[in-house]
């Protein structure tokens, strides 16, 4: 009989553990809560900041900083990147009141984050403010939220997309680079009769996709201050996904998930020819695929139409000052040192491929530099110019997780044989809106 | 005359009680406030928070949480993707859980037969995989079945181990590998604890050791079976890092392909009302199988 209670007790224990693990609620505040503008003011004596991370090398640039302002020390902590466990990190201690003082949020979390009551608005600090000018326009448009003197991150890099490829194969087997989205899918038949992939679509890159929406001149939200607009299954973002649906249907594209060893498999054994991504993924396909350096190079994207030009914006981020920091002023300093200085912004870009948010960070000189691992080509050139045609006017929502992992789980599904990507995005519009709903985020009709 | 001498007993049963209450108390005491506050307290934390709605006022408006009774668990009767996430964990322990207990008796058998040579190797051969961590097993088998990362590339690209259709049974594979051992030896510690006499008894009624396997060991272990019966049908109710590292090799594993995962999911919307909702939805289904099956199967193997 005795095993009967202990197994009963195990039963119960079990799961129940869990579900005390997984509750903490979003921040309702608390005493912190409210900042007006006396918060931006600086502290007495030295002060000791928080910052978390996930860009590589950053803890270099933070060393740089600590030497020039013994007053203002950084301790820096890295992790994984955002929606691989930071931004959990950061929700989990903002519920509990120990976030760090500044957090890596790339602008697709900034709603999320907003609408959590997760940010300090540094835009009450002069010098933040009176850094408006610096930036590019819409960087500013997307951390101020679209609120006027209002800013939750100061911007730090953009992702601005073009092509990467294996210029030597499609050379050797004589298929041309693609400049539209029809020579695209040509090309893609070509490649593959040649037994290798031209491109390969990720299910969970739902950010890479929203790119491609965005340089189709699609949005998927929309906030008048009363109400949002979701707009996932816009005609601009089905007629995306229609196209993608075509390729995976036809077996010309493949579908490893990204980032993980059998994508990097995919791009260090050529199987895969191509990727459109961002400014930054130079560096994801230098460290994930070194043996094939010097054989990539870098075009612009393929166009919808015949001599457009257009440019979708994949990632990019912001250092935002998280609710509960008692040292607004001295993490505002920060931010801006890391972000607009030349020094700082030389070594992120080096270190991490970081292209910088400000006008004057795109004329760096190490901007203008071939790269090595692209065959000595001046590659930026290829992206300064894709980011003076990123649209302004996409904007977030505010629950982006979801969105992602609801267009993810749909995307996946399609991909393993069951519904379509169109589908998918019908699915993930009506749960979305639900998700809006059972956060009392009001949603227009 | 006898009447007396009890009731003095019981007098003095009940005399002595008193002194001993402070030193049960003070025995119980450090289980009592961990319990409480590693278990009482985060349940019913867990509770109240399924019971949160969030409130606000405009698009950008300060989330306020008030009491919203039971709405939560009206989102989590109508979640089309956690009963579906139900019902794929009661598939895979339904087949995965018999086949497993089958193993392990089958190794515990064999390794308490007189027949079998080499037993301590065998013994630790089969447990050995317990001692790897359930993350690591899994992304040991992830890359063994992997269709260009395996090392049987020639099996793997041709049998999807990680397609839609094989995934779950490639996941129960994971889980049979890692607890088969751990089963086997709490049956076969069990079947060590059975008097030999009973055995001698059997052979001079001329049972064969097929027939003492059958008709005694099975028998007298059936109560390990059942403990071990228990654990793995919380265990696979609980599936959460096999499908979590497999998502990092296929595209068949959704975000909701366990409820645990469903609610990890959903806790880092973050939606944690939900999150704590679909946690005690699950650990009350937990409770009830697993009590179903104890007093289903109590009444044959305690009587």
């Amino acid at each position: 009989m005795r095993i009967t209670t202990r197994a009963v007790s195990v039963a119960l224990l079990a799961p129940l553990a869990l579900a005390a693990c997984s509750s903490s609620d979003p921040g309702d505040g608390g005493e912190g809560g409210t900042t007006d503008a006396g918060a931006c003011e600086p502290s007495d004596g030295a002060v000791e900041l928080e910052f978390t991370s996930w860009i590589p090398g950053i803890e270099g640039v933070v060393d740089v900083w600590n030497e020039e302002n013994p007053d203002i020390q950084v301790s820096v902590q890295t992790g994984p990147n955002g929606n691989g466990g930071t931004y959990q990190n950061f929700f989990n201690q903002l519920e509990a009141g120990n976030a760090p003082d500044l957090g890596q949020i790339e602008y697709d979390a900034l709603p999320n984050f907003r609408v959590q009551d997760g940010l300090e608005n540094i835009g009450v600090c002069e010098d933040v403010a009176a850094a408006q000018d610096q930036f590019v326009d819409w960087t500013w448009a997307q951390a101020s939220l679209g609120e006027e003197g209002a800013l939750y991150g100061v911007p730090q890099d953009t992702g601005p997309m073009a092509m990467f490829y294996r210029s030597d194969l499609f050379e050797e087997n004589g298929i041309e680079v693609p400049t539209t989205w029809d020579e695209f899918a040509t090309a893609a038949e070509q490649v593959r009769e040649t037994g290798g992939y031209i491109t390969n679509f990720s299910q969970a890159d739902i950010n890479q996709f929203a790119g491609f929406v965005w340089q189709a001149n699609g949005s998927w939200f929309a906030n008048d201050g009363e109400a949002w607009t979701v707009d996932l299954d816009s005609p601009e973002s089905m007629e995306v996904a229609a196209y993608w649906d075509d390729l995976i249907e036809r077996d010309l594209v493949s579908t490893y998930p990204g980032w993980t060893t059998e994508w990097d498999n995919a791009y260090n054994s050529g199987e895969v020819w191509s990727w459109n991504s961002a400014v930054w993924g130079a560096n994801s396909i230098a460290t994930g695929a070194p043996d094939t350096a010097g054989s990539w190079s870098v075009a612009p994207s393929p166009q919808w139409g015949e001599g457009e030009q257009s440019a979708g914006n994949w990632g990019g981020s912001t250092i935002a000052v998280l609710k509960g920091s008692e040292h607004l002023y001295e993490a505002s300093q920060f931010a801006l040192w890391l972000n607009t200085s030349e020094e700082a912004l030389t070594m992120l870009n080096e270190e991490a491929n970081l292209y910088p948010a400000t006008t004057a960070g795109l004329e760096l000189p190490v901007l203008s530099e071939g790269v090595e691992f692209y065959g000595d080509q001046a590659i930026y050139d290829v992206f300064a110019e894709a980011s003076t045609q990123v649209s302004a006017d996409f904007v977030w929502g505010p629950t982006m997780t979801q969105v992602y992992n609801d267009v993810s789980d749909g995307f996946a599904g399609a991909i393993s044989g069951s519904g379509t990507l169109p589908e998918a995005l019908t699915a993930a519009e009506s749960s979305t809106v639900a998700a809006l709903e059972a956060q009392a985020i009001p949603v227009a009709e | 005359m006898s009447t007396t001498v009890l009731d003095v007993q019981a007098r003095n049963r009940a005399r002595i009680k008193v002194p001993h209450k402070k030193a049960i108390a003070i025995f119980v005491a450090p289980f009592a406030t961990l319990f409480t506050l590693f278990y009482l307290i985060p349940i019913g934390y867990a509770v109240w928070q399924s019971m949160l709605v969030i409130e606000r006022e405009g698009t950008y408006g300060e989330p306020r949480e008030v009491f919203g009774g039971l709405s939560q668990y009206a989102q989590v009767m109508d979640s089309g993707p956690f009963w579906e996430s139900v019902g794929r964990v009661l598939l895979f322990g339904v087949v995965q859980v018999p086949v497993m207990l089958g193993l392990a008796l089958l190794f515990a058998l064999l390794l308490d037969s007189p027949l079998v040579k080499g037993r301590r190797f065998f013994r630790l051969a089969f447990f050995a995989p317990y001692a790897v961590p359930g993350v690591i097993a899994a992304i040991m088998w992830g890359f063994l079945y992997s269709p260009n990362l395996s090392p049987f590339k020639p099996l793997t690209q041709e049998v999807g181990f990680l397609s839609a259709d094989l995934v779950l049974w490639s996941m129960a594979n994971v889980v049979t590998w890692v607890y088969v051992g751990y089963n086997m030896l709490i049956i076969y510690s069990s079947l060590l604890a059975i008097p030999t006499e009973i055995y001698e008894a059997a052979r001079l009624d001329g049972a064969s050791q097929a027939r003492i396997a059958w008709a005694i060991k099975i028998p007298l272990v059936m109560p390990a079976i059942i403990l071990t019966a228990i654990f793995s049908i919380i265990g696979t109710l609980q599936l959460l890092a096999e499908p979590q590292v497999f998502r990092t090799f296929t595209s068949a594993v959704s975000s909701t392909f366990t409820p645990n995962l469903l609610v990890y999911t959903t806790s880092s919307v973050p939606n944690v009302s939900l999150a704590a909702a679909y946690s005690v939805v699950l650990a009350l289904a937990t409770f009830i199988l697993s009590f179903t099956f104890l007093k289903v199967t109590q009444r044959k193997a305690f009587q």
